[in-house]
């Protein structure tokens, strides 16, 4: 015993270097998790579905510029393109909401990211900003294509810097996509544990939401009453975005019809922002107590 | 069919907190009809929106996903679906027993809920057809989703993708596809059964029984042909 409980001293050492710190950790955290959600840096099979949905996305923005290339005038605008793809939106995030972090919570590692100087906002809040910017990127990259075919077949100056405008209010309003979807999503994931259950009741919620708010659209035209016609938009999210789409957004040329708002374009926009505040504020208690 | 996996099935699928999430869907749907109908719209205006639109296109297959991805998915998830395939069971045995579990269990919490609202828009004829639509409806979805949670180790994905790219995207676009979408074909059969006006297809019924029939055979076929080669496998990506 006295020989064999020696402990050697082999010259251990302190780490001295510099010490990167919080923000690091964030931006990192952030990185990664925008790169996972397009299955960068993993194995073939998780890139699958992130470039299907693009790959669809895509072929929808070169078949409209090639249409509007033909026909000479825009068949889809910049802020009714993410409307008339809002399936695949949500869809996507979905997906990508509960892979980012329904599987930390599901094999425990999250014990592990708060030994660091990350803190649980810092982790909720990284999460959250990943899945939006990685749905906002989704519907950026089919614009940008819409936008270039749009800038070169544009005759002057004048009308280029018009397009510009246009492509930008697309941009802003793809955002808002972003960001409503995207707290609803990761919200959801952080609930549940198992992916593929967070997906199917993501997807299940705004299947219901959406025919719900149909059915009482279809009552509120069989009825006549303005009021109801004006407010059916707020019970889903798709005609909740449509309705701050009417109320904050210049009409584009080829803009599909939005639902009618009437007065009540304010309380679109404020039920958006609470939408999105409240499932943040929902995020950030859920990681304030979970330990796995 | 074996009465003993149906009842371990069973049991683990009502046992879990998941299936609680089932029931908001049914109920709102029938509130909205009874609210419909008491505020004095005519059927005519809201059976079409609250039927077609939100009970066969959205409480049916969402329903039938969870259902018929859980009966033998979860069971592959944490790897207890050994302990059944090192039975003495001939694996055809094991897919009857959970499709007709999964049927039965969907047909109770989609086809009692549309049968009702069919009775309080019409009479007794409309929800029976809306019933028997329901009841095969589930039948052809539980099988397709039992086969894609063989095939596949995200069958929820997939499922998703088929409900709402396949049946919800494309069936508005290119109306060709409605031909190969169990919603459509279940909408055809309820016309076909209840005569009634207020629900409308334009598939023939000849073609809408064969397509379901071709997705319930073709599902459990499937089914029972991965099971026989079925290997486990560790979480991989």
């Amino acid at each position: 015993m006295s020989e064999s409980g020696v402990i050697h001293d082999i010259g251990y050492q302190r780490y001295s270097g510099p010490r990167l710190g919080r923000g690091y950790a964030v931006r990192s955290l952030y990185a990664h998790s925008l790169r996972t959600a397009f299955g960068l840096g993993r194995s073939g099979k998780s890139k699958i579905f992130p470039w299907f949905a693009a790959g669809i996305a895509l072929l929808v923005a070169v078949i409209v510029t090639a249409v509007r290339a033909q026909m000479g005038k825009p068949v889809l605008s910049y802020t009714s393109y993410a409307d008339a793809i809002s399936i695949l939106v949500v869809l996507f995030c979905a997906v990508i909401g509960p892979e980012l972090v329904s599987r930390d919570l599901r094999s425990g590692v999250l014990p592990l990211y708060f030994s660091r100087p990350l803190t649980r906002a810092d982790y909720a809040l990284a999460k959250l900003a990943a899945t939006v910017s990685a749905a906002w990127l989704l519907l950026a990259m089919p614009l940008t294509i819409m936008f270039l075919g749009g800038a070169f077949g544009a005759g002057g100056a004048k009308e280029i810097w018009t397009e510009v405008g246009r492509y930008a209010a697309g941009l802003g309003y793809a955002a808002l996509f972003a960001l409503l979807f995207g707290a609803i999503s990761t919200l959801v994931g952080s609930l549940a544990s198992r992916r593929a259950v967070a997906a199917a009741i993501i997807a299940g919620f705004f299947l219901m939401a959406t025919a719900v708010s149909g059915v009482v659209s279809g009552i509120a035209f069989a009825t006549d009453s303005t009021a109801l016609q004006h407010t059916f938009g707020l019970l889903s999210p798709a005609t909740l975005l449509q309705g701050v789409h009417a109320w904050a957004f210049a009409e584009q040329p080829g803009d599909l019809e939005t639902i009618p708002v009437g007065g009540l374009g304010p309380v679109y926009g404020l039920v958006f922002a609470g939408v999105v505040a409240l499932c943040t504020l929902l995020l950030l208690a859920r990681y304030r107590k979970v330990a796995r | 069919m074996n009465l003993t996996i149906a009842s371990i099935t069973l049991r683990g699928l009502l046992g879990r907190a998941r299936f609680l999430f089932l029931l908001p869907l049914p109920v709102i749907m029938l509130g909205l009809a009874w609210l419909a109908d008491s505020l004095g719209a005519a059927p005519a205006d809201w059976v079409g929106p609250i039927v077609g639109g939100l009970g066969v296109a959205v409480v049916l297959p969402v329903m039938a996903l969870i259902v018929g991805t859980g009966v033998l998915g979860s069971e592959i998830d944490d790897g207890t679906v050994v302990h059944i395939l090192t039975k003495p069971l001939p694996r055809r045995e094991i897919i009857l027993a959970k499709l007709a579990v999964a049927t039965g269990v969907t047909a109770l919490v989609a086809g009692i809920p549309l049968f009702l609202v069919g009775l309080l828009a019409e009479g007794v004829r409309l929800g029976l057809g809306l019933f028997v639509a329901a009841v095969a409806g589930s039948l052809a979805y539980c099988a397709l989703f039992l086969a894609l949670s063989l095939l596949t180790r995200r069958p929820v994905l997939v499922g998703l993708a088929y409900v709402l790219l396949w049946e919800g995207l494309l069936g508005n676009l290119l109306k060709g596809t409605r031909l190969l979408s169990i919603q459509q074909n279940v909408v055809a059969l309820a016309d076909a059964i209840s005569g009634s006006d207020l629900v409308k297809s334009t598939i023939s019924t000849p073609f809408a029984v064969g397509a379901v029939v071709v997705f319930a055979v073709g599902g459990t076929w499937l089914a029972i042909d991965r099971l026989r080669s079925f290997s486990v496998a560790g979480e991989t990506s």
